[in-house]
């Protein structure tokens, strides 16, 4: 009979204090991050979807030879003074954000940025075109190429350096 | 409503028999769209309440503010699902099991005292009404069950009907002392006794009919609330009570072979019964339509006083889905058999020996 009257009590006692607890998860905010809305910052490193800034592009090729699963497609035509880039894709398809491409161009144009949303519906929208008409590569002049800067991309000088290999951190 | 009819024109030239059907059909249709869209708001406040407890938002998208379109999108998406038949389903006991547990659930709003004028039907069985009809229940879970030719169905309609039945003995009896005290069924003169200061609510002992036995019949009645909201639980299959139908037991125990509009009947059946239980230990217990403090009645509508109560005690439903755990069904059943009916009956036989010391 004792056993009962003090079973009742602590039932009713752990049931109230349950609810205290849970009453005071009902004022707290949620911890839910609303994600299209609010997002979190990317390391500074991140390695997101690649890009080209074309207008400092050599079209040395060394990106499109150091990628490890050949995504990059880069169709040049003419010799000499005629030179000219007729395309310049990244193939997202095979892309494994490797950065390996990065590493060794010329004028640190090609960088890893901070995207990763870009889903599609269709596979062929993932062949990312960075170049509409044929365009003139880019000439650098004889300066030091400048240093990359955190985010990976150089800061656009005229007249940067080409000719070493290994990217300067 | 036969008032309100009756000051029309055409209306008042009727024959009498066509009058009151018509009268009879408004007040039907009034009642069955306000429970209904209030059966969708109860949706939208547990999926948020849910969801603030644990710590996220809930639904968030849909409308304006807070997701408070979801149930619309919610209903649309039942109307549209695809309408499923069981193979080797009974069907017409499969198809019936849904208007079942749905009539079940709103033939008690016939009897609801939201205010003073504002009953379906003065009965003066009100309270035994509520108790026959929300039995019918029972019928409608069983035949969901066997009729959907699954035997997981089977066992959760079987567990969930033993449930039930078993539970309307401490709930009826739970009631019995505030029927003895106040002498009738009336839900209307159930609340009228507890007119005045909130001392004089049954859930706080009806001081102003006890006088200083006031203390006693507080203990007896304040069993008698636990009880009732312990066993109004179970009634309606929430936590901790809810084995029939948890997701993780038995799929969904006799709701697996429904989809689209029937599913969705059945849940509105439920969520109309949570507010008929919660409406009921207002009623009873909880002072009705006062307020507890005499200024605030004369100002302040009564349906209103009443509704609040009732939401408020469907929060606490929520609220406790939280909280507890849940409760597996030979331990269901021991609490039922072994713990409230003893009570229950104890409480009644004191509280009898009290009315007749007092007599």
């Amino acid at each position: 009979m004792v056993k009962l009257v003090k079973d009742i009590y602590e039932t009713f006692s752990t049931i109230f204090k349950g609810m205290g607890i849970t009453r005071r998860y009902l004022g707290k905010k949620p911890v839910t991050q609303q994600f299209p809305y609010e997002r979190w910052a990317m390391p500074e490193r991140f390695r997101g979807f690649v890009h080209n800034d074309v207008p400092r592009c050599t079209a040395c090729l060394l990106c499109a030879k150091a990628c490890p699963v050949d995504c990059i497609y880069i169709d040049v035509e003419g010799k000499g003074k005629e030179r000219q880039m007729t395309r310049y894709a990244i193939d997202y398809n095979k892309c494994i954000w490797c950065s390996l491409c990065t590493e060794p161009c010329p004028t640190n144009c090609i960088t890893m940025s901070h995207d990763y949303d870009h889903s599609v519906y269709l596979r062929e929208r993932l062949v990312y075109e960075f170049v509409d008409e044929p365009v003139v590569p880019f000439k650098p002049s004889k300066e030091k190429k400048p240093e990359p800067d955190a985010t990976g991309t150089a800061t656009p000088v005229a007249g940067a350096s080409g000719g070493e290999g290994g990217a300067q951190a | 409503m036969t008032q309100l009819l009756g000051g029309m024109p055409i209306m008042a030239d009727l024959p009498g028999w066509a009058f009151t059907l018509i009268a009879m059909s408004g007040v039907g249709i009034i009642l069955l769209l306000s429970i209904a869209v209030a059966v969708m708001i109860f949706s939208w406040a547990e999926r948020k309440v849910a969801a603030y407890i644990q710590s996220r938002y809930g639904p968030m998208e849909v409308g304006p503010w807070q997701g408070t379109l979801q149930p619309i999108a919610d209903g649309v998406k039942f109307l549209l699902k695809e309408d499923i038949w069981p193979t080797g389903a009974d069907k017409p006991l499969w198809r019936l099991a849904p208007l079942l547990i749905f009539t079940g659930a709103f033939l008690s709003y016939v009897v609801i005292p939201f205010g003073p004028n504002f009953i379906g039907a003065k009965l003066d069985v009100g309270l035994f009404y509520i108790f026959a009809t929300s039995s019918i229940v029972v019928v409608g879970i069983i035949s969901a069950g066997w009729g959907s030719n699954n035997k997981w169905a089977l066992y959760g309609a079987v567990r969930g009907a033993a449930q039930v039945i078993s539970y309307e003995i401490p709930l009826s009896l739970a009631i019995m002392p505030i029927v003895l005290h106040v002498g009738s069924l009336n839900l209307g003169e159930i609340i009228t006794a507890q007119r005045g200061w909130f001392v004089n609510w049954h859930a706080f002992g009806n001081w102003g009919s006890h006088g200083f036995a006031g203390i006693l019949s507080l203990v007896s009645f304040q069993i008698s609330l636990w009880i009732y909201f312990i066993s109004s639980l179970a009634e309606v299959n929430r936590v901790p009570f809810d084995l029939p139908e948890t997701e993780s037991e038995l799929v969904s125990g006799y709701h697996t072979e429904y989809s689209g509009m029937k599913f969705a009947f059945m849940m509105l059946g439920e969520y109309a019964d949570v507010f008929v239980v919660s409406a009921i230990a207002v009623t009873v217990f909880l002072g009705g339509w006062y307020s507890g403090i005499p200024v605030i009645d004369r100002f302040v509508p009564a349906p209103l006083i009443f509704v609040s109560k009732s939401l408020f005690l469907v929060f606490v439903q929520m609220w406790l889905r939280w909280t507890l755990p849940r409760l597996r069904v030979d331990q269901l059943m021991h609490v039922c058999w072994k713990v409230l009916i003893p009570i229950t009956l104890a409480n009644l036989f004191l509280y009898g020996l009290l009315r007749t010391a007092l007599a």
